[in-house]
């Protein structure tokens, strides 16, 4: 869960200026919400059980996760009001998430 | 006999040195891991462990008597660089694809149940709020 710890505090600043973090993942529902709680993050997660929208977006790691289950690729996407993308990172090696200062900075400068 | 003493002194304390590194990075790199440099840079604890073969292969070079600290600190520091090199350079490498986002375009509509169980589309947040969608591999 580093990539959401990392994202948590300084992201809170975004949140607070009425930006909506969506954080989507194929875990169940109670698990997710039991993460943000324990966080103490007001994430809306969101369940993607089958992984049909993380491949739809072309961020499927094929056989990344234990037993060699398909898992998301870490992408972190700023979304403006009008929906449009406007800063987007994608990891190569799934120990590295973008740098909260720099999701920040994109989310200013909307 | 001045420089076999001098020599073996400097072999343990290298074979310390190399094993306070070793054992430093790990902990360094796990206590630190929330800290974005830290975290995004994983590629220096296999620099701290490089180093820390290296100085034990000197310690080795220079042991005289007592072998064994030496040897020991290089098995000890070339097994974690060999683990943690596969570690960074294999098995957490994620394979590049297209993506279909493109700045200044719509990403693909979805929606998805919420912990609630409510469905929640992107496509409700436009023209209300700007969004971070987090895409994260899980709780495992």
């Amino acid at each position: 869960m580093a990539e959401l710890q990392g994202l948590g505090a300084e992201l809170s600043e975004a949140e607070r200026a009425g930006v909506e973090i969506v954080a989507i993942s194929p875990d169940p529902n109670e698990r997710s919400q039991k993460v943000a709680e324990g966080l103490r993050l007001g994430y809306r997660f969101l369940a993607d059980r089958d992984l049909a929208v993380t491949r739809r977006y072309g961020l499927v790691h094929p056989g990344g996760g234990p037993d060699g289950r398909d898992v998301p690729r870490p992408a972190t996407v700023v979304l403006d009001r009008d929906g449009v993308v406007r800063w987007f990172s994608v990891s190569r090696n799934y120990q590295v998430r973008p740098d909260p200062a720099d999701v920040l900075r994109a989310v200013r400068a909307l | 006999m001045t420089t076999d003493f001098g020599a073996k002194g400097s072999s343990g304390w290298l074979a310390a040195l190399s094993v306070g590194l070793a054992i430093g990075a790990v902990g360094a790199y796990a206590l630190l891991l929330r800290v974005a440099i830290v975290r995004n840079h994983p590629e220096g604890y296999v620099v701290a462990f490089a180093l820390a073969t290296a100085l034990a292969a000197l310690a080795v070079v220079r042991a005289r008597a007592r072998r064994w600290p030496a040897w020991l600190a290089l098995g000890l520091s070339s097994l974690l660089l060999v683990a943690g090199a596969w570690f960074n350079f294999v098995v957490a490498r994620v394979p590049e694809a297209p993506t279909a986002l493109r700045v200044g375009e719509r990403p693909p509509d979805f929606t998805l149940p919420d912990a609630a169980g409510r469905p929640v589309s992107l496509a409700d947040y436009r023209g209300e709020k700007p969004v971070v969608l987090v895409f994260y591999r899980g709780y495992w």
